[in-house]
């Protein structure tokens, strides 16, 4: 007696593709993938983070960023933690490719704790191991024309000394007082520059990020309002829980064209 | 009662397989020099690291001293510099442990073409001086393309700010174009003074080149580092 | 324990429990079965002298061939296995022109020696994955003199199966090396010129020889400091050299 009531046992029951969508209805073609295709990678990013933000301050370092992803121009996501933290000098932060930087905060998870086990004085991984660890993976993948789409800032403090570097998807890698990554780098970098001395407090360092922060958010359309403002440093590591910024949007009451409240500039 | 046909919210599949549109070139500019003399070479080269139109970090070096007769300047690419010199260094070590000595500049020369060139058809986009002392204790300077080839001149320059540099140098170290004037032999000093004045240039009108300049005179004796700033603008 | 010998000398890789390598002993041993190979250093240069067992009146003598060019500034005499001689001669001829590629200079004779060491060192390893070399089955049974000038001067080396190398002011290795050995101890001065290498080295062969020396049952060369180069010396030269002795 024939079991199968009448279904083909050799074809899966699902195809990778709705059979009930008739493709070449609408002038498509189905692509069976075959076994030697080339293999697949990452061309564009698709949920990404903006800016990310930071600054060596005396006795260690901020670092801030918001909580928004974006897909493309659409708010996607607006309570994601941009900042993680790696071991008790050193944290991290992303702007790029969600995905990826996830990829690459669970490697480095692994690395840390790895080398943390391996290391008879049980001392944390310094950041800058860690940071030309990671320089490392990002220019192999360049290589291999697989990037991590990510712009990654390391922040530490270690031994009374504060660390401050950024790598980029091609592997390029620095070291600086400030740092700010993509439209962070037109917008805030000034900014930083502007305000930026060996002495600056934790106090000040903070609030100068949340202040450029403000300014980002102002013009940078991918920007949000919720933003966490980190540090690690003498006093330890602080992921900051995100706070909502101050702004003051009064500025376009006065502007022409604006709102459709006012057609022409006043007169004088 | 009207039969509505079914909508279907999903596009078919675009069949078009997605262009890669990653490039994993770019280019952070920067200018180096090297002018090899009688027996003493000045390498110097610029700290600035730029993105597009934005200066990305004012403090990277591109100038590495490889042994104590041997200096090499390379711009370009930021990573594949850091990289190339991070194997070189290696290699160097290698080379001390096998050899019992370190590597000649002549040696170092003929090993950094092989090594570009192993990256003939995926290079790394370096532009790269080297100089140094020989073993006979001579000045000298090499001049590279970013897949190997290579030639011992008297002096060199690469990067963003060669087009403004060369010509410089052809006619105040070579004497170019200057059928009166005679060529003697300059002290390293002099040397010095030129360049900074060549670096100083590049800096005015190369927007790629700026912030510090690196100086380094390599003798028989050893390796002598300077530094002096240039425009943050 | 019931240990025997015979349990511990079939793997090369296995130590028996005095801390011996049975098999890399009895390679040693080969050696002193081979032909009477030497070496002599002076400031001037180094000077190698081989024996050449010519087993037959028919054997065509050239075709022996005992001391070997690895480099224009490096040579090796030998005395054991020749054909294990030649797979590490080979070697050493590419390395020293690898060394040329890479570096644009001319490899150093201690390095060369170490590479050729490297190469006699394999027989313990196992084959690698992908490596395109076959796994050595046993040591090598032979032993080297390698002789060379380079920028530090003029150099003997003494290599042997276990990888060890050692230099010398001079050596003789093979059959009658304790003999030629003892004579050199006796009639060696660092004063000697290259020439008075050439006539001790040929005059020790002559000692040790059971046939009468001619220009075809040696071999000899020179490591030159004058010239930098290593020359397998010419029939004359060898006849030369046998008149003065």
């Amino acid at each position: 007696m024939d079991s199968s009531y009448g279904l083909d046992l050799n074809k899966p029951l699902y195809d990778g593709r709705y059979s009930w969508f008739d493709h070449s209805k609408f002038g498509g073609t189905v692509y069976e993938p075959k076994p030697n295709d080339p293999s697949t990678r990452t061309t564009d990013p698709i949920v990404t983070g903006t800016s990310v933000l930071a600054v060596k301050y005396k006795g260690g370092v901020a670092i801030a960023a918001d909580t928004l992803l974006s897909y493309g121009s659409l708010a996607r996501f607006r309570d994601i933690r941009r900042i993680h933290k790696l071991n008790e000098h050193t944290i991290i932060g992303s702007s790029g490719e969600y995905s990826d930087f996830q990829y690459i905060t669970r490697m480095l998870d692994d690395v840390v704790t790895d080398n943390h086990i391996a290391d008879n004085n049980l001392q944390p991984m310094d950041p800058k191991s860690i940071f030309s660890y990671l320089s490392r993976v990002m220019y192999q993948r360049r290589n291999k024309q697989d990037p991590l789409y990510n712009n990654i800032v390391v922040a530490g403090y270690r031994n009374g000394e504060s660390f401050l570097g950024s790598v980029d998807l091609l592997g390029t890698h620095y070291q600086d007082d400030h740092i700010a990554t993509g439209f962070g780098d037109h917008i805030a970098r000034p900014l930083l520059r502007n305000a930026y001395k060996p002495d600056l407090t934790k106090e000040e360092a903070v609030k100068l990020l949340e202040k450029c922060l403000t300014v980002l958010f102002y013009r940078d359309a991918r920007a949000y309002y919720r933003v966490q403002i980190c540090t690690i440093g003498e006093d330890g590591v602080n992921i900051a829980e995100p706070q909502v910024l101050q702004t003051d949007w009064s500025v376009g009451n006065v502007t022409y064209g604006y709102d459709g409240r006012r057609t022409a500039l006043p007169q004088a | 009662m009207q039969t509505v046909e079914p909508v279907l919210a999903c596009a078919p599949l675009p069949n078009v397989k997605e262009q890669g549109r990653f490039s994993p070139y770019t280019n952070n500019g920067g200018t180096v020099i090297a002018v090899a003399g009688k027996d003493f070479c000045v390498i110097a080269g610029d700290t600035r690291m730029s993105e597009g139109y934005s200066i990305t970090s004012r403090n990277v070096s591109k100038v590495i001293q490889l042994t104590s007769k041997c200096v090499l300047a390379s711009s370009g690419m930021q990573a594949d510099i850091a990289t190339l010199h991070k194997l070189l260094l290696i290699r160097l070590e290698q080379y001390k442990h096998q050899n019992g000595r370190e590597m000649s500049t002549t040696s170092i020369a003929q090993l950094l073409g092989n090594t570009l060139y192993g990256k003939r058809f995926f290079p790394y986009y370096t532009f790269n001086v080297l100089g140094g002392v020989d073993d006979k204790g001579v000045g000298c300077a090499y001049s590279y393309d970013a897949v190997g080839s290579f030639e011992r001149t008297p002096y060199s320059s690469s990067g963003t700010g060669q087009q403004l540099v060369q010509p410089l140098l052809d006619n105040q170290v070579a004497k170019k174009h200057q059928p009166n004037v005679l060529k003697v032999d300059v002290s390293a000093k002099e040397v010095e003074e030129f360049v900074r004045d060549a670096m100083t240039s590049a800096g005015e009108r190369d927007i790629y080149t700026g912030d510090h300049v690196e100086v380094k005179t390599v003798t028989a004796n050893g390796v002598v580092h300077q530094r002096f700033d240039l425009k943050f603008d | 324990m019931y240990a025997t010998k015979s349990e511990y000398d079939r793997g090369v890789n296995t130590f028996s429990p005095e801390g011996r390598l049975f098999q890399v002993e009895y390679a040693i041993e080969a050696i002193k079965l081979g032909s009477t190979a030497l070496g002599i250093k002076t400031s001037e240069g180094v000077i190698l002298a081989v024996e050449k067992r010519v087993s037959s009146t028919l054997l065509e003598s050239s075709s022996i061939e005992k001391i070997m060019e690895i480099d224009s500034h490096i040579g090796a005499s030998m005395s054991g296995l020749i054909a294990d001689a030649r797979t590490m001669i080979e070697h050493g001829r590419v390395e020293a022109q690898n060394h040329r590629f890479n570096y644009d200079e001319p490899m150093k004779v201690e390095a060369c020696t170490q590479a050729l060491c490297d190469l006699a060192l394999r027989f313990g390893e196992d084959r690698k994955k992908g490596e395109r070399e076959e796994q050595m089955s046993r040591p090598f049974g032979v032993a080297l003199l390698v002789a060379g000038v380079d920028e530090t001067g003029p150099l003997l080396y003494h290599t042997d199966p276990s990888g060890t190398f050692v230099a010398f002011e001079a050596k003789a290795i093979g059959a009658a090396s304790e003999g030629a050995q003892q004579t050199l101890i006796e009639k060696y001065t660092k004063s000697m010129t290259l020439s008075e290498a050439e006539t001790l080295a040929v005059s020790v062969l002559k000692q040790v020889m059971e046939e009468q020396l001619t220009a075809t049952n040696i071999e000899v060369a020179s490591a030159e400091v004058a010239t930098g180069k290593f020359t397998i010396y010419g029939k004359e030269k060898v006849e030369s050299i046998i008149a003065r002795v």
